[in-house]
């Protein structure tokens, strides 16, 4: 029988909604026959298992539930429905610096806030000195901690916490403690609770640090499970997601372009049009929209244009995120082709598209015959999905190896030779 | 974390259930160690609760001892000086008596009041520990009500001291013994009572203005400023409001192990002892009445300490 370290089972948070007290009172007075309050779920329907030595990473919007979830498992608030259990001691970092006393010196405040989460005083005064040292504090350590500066403050909490050693930790977005030089220690610190086989639960908003530290996440969404599993297929899955919602795409896509000038008088008929556009698999009828990274693709785009000797058309293809950067694209008056006749299909074709894990749009852009205006944007109306299941990072995946040599550093023989130095 | 703490229940199942009666019944009679096991906590916070009281002030610690003192001096001025107000004939270097009557009920009273101001929203003030840190909540309660009452030892050292070193009044009797049984009692009532209000306070967070006004008028209903020995039939009708008032039997229990009984003089005015320190009588009762408040206080926080850190 395996032995979880977390093992959750259907949990559910319900927050009680009472609109004005005096409706609280009412309950009372009926003895909860009139109800007064609604509920508001703030997490559903949870399961978890993770085993000793594990790491979970929670994602999601704001308000979907992470903090709740992490509130439960900790401890300070009790769930509404299911149930959960966790061996061994539990820690938790829900917010660093909870119960400092700002007229206190950083040393004293070492002491009440380490009592605080459950250290005795002797292990603490033995600890101070590492905590201090941690902390990077200096003489500021007997200084009132209203003097200190928050990214300060920020660095004794963690310094504190980081010297607990519990089976299970449980941390809400502390990686974004100081600047970069401290977060490096922060992060090094959970490598090697890690390391030491424990237990690790946190949420971040960084898709990076997720795969980084977890082996497996969970991506809430209004308090439900959206996606469940190994981190990376989770992320992926999250990375997606986000990039649907983007706002006035034209817009960004070529903003820059100006339009055909409307001076230009055509009648709306005899205007060239994007038809319509689609994704294959390269070479199969096989229309496609969800792909993992590497896959080999076509898109068709059918185009008319009715009157061909007035106007000249180009067109460009692209592989934009939903950050809307253009990840790449190429357009016929690149390749030097020419769109001839009224009407005609052009397919670009991309074999091996090793676009990371995301979800792309990919926007059609009519040009005039010099590739200066456009007549028209088409978006494709569905976006291309892919997926990754490796861990790379940017936006394409590259050849890129790792190789070991016992080389010793090029002699320095090439470096500037300093004045005077020659004989 | 230290072994103590180490979730004792951590294999065990977390529920939705409602905390158990057997369990209430648990922590009531487990408080002893449950302080015990986290003595450093109340230890630390006991003495930055006192100390941030009076850092950054001029006068620092010799705050506890001027606060008393002041009290005293009004009350000996305007009591025994401007209005006259005697027990009996008493001789010349007795005739503080009226003023340090009400300052040793005063006392005890003012532990009682600042624990009430003060304990009401303890656990709504606190509600970003409640939220945020896993740890024995019951004593930030339980940290107010000692507080006070060390601020009221410093106090009650004082007048001690004093009724040694002058003759304002006689050094008090074999009585004074008393005084570690008064403490216990008063702490848990104190306690219980600071349980129930910063519990419902919580809840409903109009308990702490209610409470204000309440504590105004508890006090004149005490025997703080008047003696009812000496208020014959007018009394009569409302005697069984003043035994029914706990703090009544606080008062007295604390004024007789600090002053004694009160002999008038044979051939005053007064031919028996006003006063008589019925200690064990008043003791009593308060007793019953500690014991009750701590385990109806105690018990209204542990089943609603659930949902403490979704209301704060």
């Amino acid at each position: 029988m395996t032995e979880y370290a977390i093992e959750a089972q259907g949990l559910g948070k319900a927050y009680r909604i009472y609109p004005k007290p005096l409706r609280r009172v009412g309950e009372w007075l009926t003895f909860g026959r009139y109800r007064g309050h609604h509920e508001f779920w703030a997490l559903r329907g949870i399961d978890l298992a993770l085993k000793p030595g594990s790491s979970l990473g929670l994602c999601g919007a704001n308000g979907a539930g992470k903090s709740t979830l992490l509130k439960v498992l900790s401890g300070t608030t009790a769930p509404t429905e299911g149930r959960y259990r966790i061996r061994g001691r539990a820690a938790s970092l829900l917010e660093l610096g909870a119960g400092f006393h700002q007229d206190f010196t950083g040393r004293a405040n070492i002491l009440l806030n380490g009592v605080m989460m459950g250290f005795s005083r002797r292990e603490l005064i033995q600890k101070t000195p590492e905590i201090i040292d941690f902390a990077e504090l200096g003489a500021y350590i007997d200084e009132p901690v209203r003097t200190y500066s928050s990214g300060m403050g920020l660095r004794l909490a963690f310094a504190i916490a980081a010297s607990v050693d519990p089976e299970v930790l449980i941390i809400d977005e502390v990686f974004a403690v100081g600047d970069m030089y401290f977060q490096k220690k922060c992060v090094d610190r959970i490598y090697e609770f890690k390391k030491r086989n424990r237990t690790i639960v946190f949420c971040s908003h960084s898709l990076y640090d997720l795969r980084q530290f977890c082996d497996v996440a969970l991506w809430l969404e209004s308090g439900k499970a959206r996606a469940q599993g190994d981190s990376i297929f989770v992320t992926n899955e999250y990375a997606a997601f986000q990039r649907q919602h983007i706002g006035s795409v034209a817009e960004a896509v070529h903003g820059d372009i100006p339009l055909v000038p409307a001076s230009a008088k055509r009648r709306p008929e005899d205007m060239p049009r994007i038809v319509d556009a689609r994704i294959y698999r390269l070479g199969t009828d096989e229309e496609c929209y969800e792909v993992q990274s590497g896959d080999s693709l076509e898109i068709r785009v059918w185009w008319s244009n009715p009157r061909p000797a007035e106007t000249p058309i180009q067109i460009g293809i692209a592989f934009m995120r939903g950050d809307m950067t253009t990840c790449g694209g190429q357009a016929t008056h690149f390749k030097g082709v020419t769109l001839a006749g009224t009407e005609g299909c052009l397919v670009l074709k991309a074999p091996e598209l090793r676009l990371l894990a995301g979800q792309f749009l990919i926007p059609v852009v009519l040009f005039d015959g010099e590739g200066v205006h456009r007549y028209q944007d088409y978006l494709m109306p569905q976006n291309l999905l892919v997926r990754a299941y490796t861990k790379d990072i940017g936006l394409f995946r590259l050849d890129l190896e790792f190789e070991q040599r016992r080389l010793a550093p090029p002699a320095p023989e090439d470096a500037p030779v300093e004045a005077g130095a020659r004989p | 974390m230290s072994p103590e703490r180490e979730h004792a229940l951590a294999a065990e199942w977390v529920t939705a259930r409602p905390t158990a009666w057997r369990e209430v019944g648990l922590r009531l009679v487990r408080l002893p160690w449950l302080v015990a096991q986290h003595w450093d906590l109340v230890r630390t916070t006991l003495k930055r609760d006192i100390a941030a009281r009076f850092q950054g002030t001029v006068f620092g610690w010799a705050w506890p001892v001027l606060q008393p003192l002041f009290l005293f001096g009004i009350y000996f001025f305007i009591f025994t000086e401007i209005l006259q107000q005697r027990l009996g004939d008493l001789p010349e270097d007795k005739k503080a008596l009226m003023g340090i009557y009400m300052f040793t009920a005063m006392l005890a009273w003012s532990a009682l009041s600042e624990s009430l101001s003060r304990g009401a929203t303890v656990i709504v003030d606190n509600g970003n520990l409640i939220k945020k840190l896993v740890f024995p909540a019951e004593l930030l309660p339980l940290n107010v009500v000692l507080a006070s009452l060390t601020v009221m030892l410093f106090g009650i050292g004082i007048f001690v001291l004093a009724t040694v070193l002058t003759p304002i009044w006689h050094a008090p009797g074999p009585a004074i013994l008393w005084v570690p049984v008064i403490l216990v009692l008063q702490a848990l009532f104190l306690y219980g009572l600071v349980l129930l209000l910063a519990t419902l306070q919580v809840f409903l967070r109009d308990t702490a203005q209610i409470m204000g006004m309440l504590t105004t008028m508890w006090m004149f209903l005490t025997p703080i400023f008047w003696i009812p020995e000496l208020m014959g039939e007018g009394l009569e009708p409302y005697r069984g409001l003043l035994e029914a008032n706990p703090a009544y039997h606080m008062v007295s229990a604390w004024r007789g192990a600090l002053m004694g009984d009160v002999i008038v003089p044979a051939g005053q005015r007064l031919m028996e002892p006003v006063l008589v320190a019925r200690i064990p009588e008043h003791l009593g009762t308060f007793a019953l009445w500690a014991l009750a408040t701590y385990a109806l206080g105690y018990t209204f926080f542990t089943v609603s300490q659930r949902r403490f850190a979704d209301e704060v």
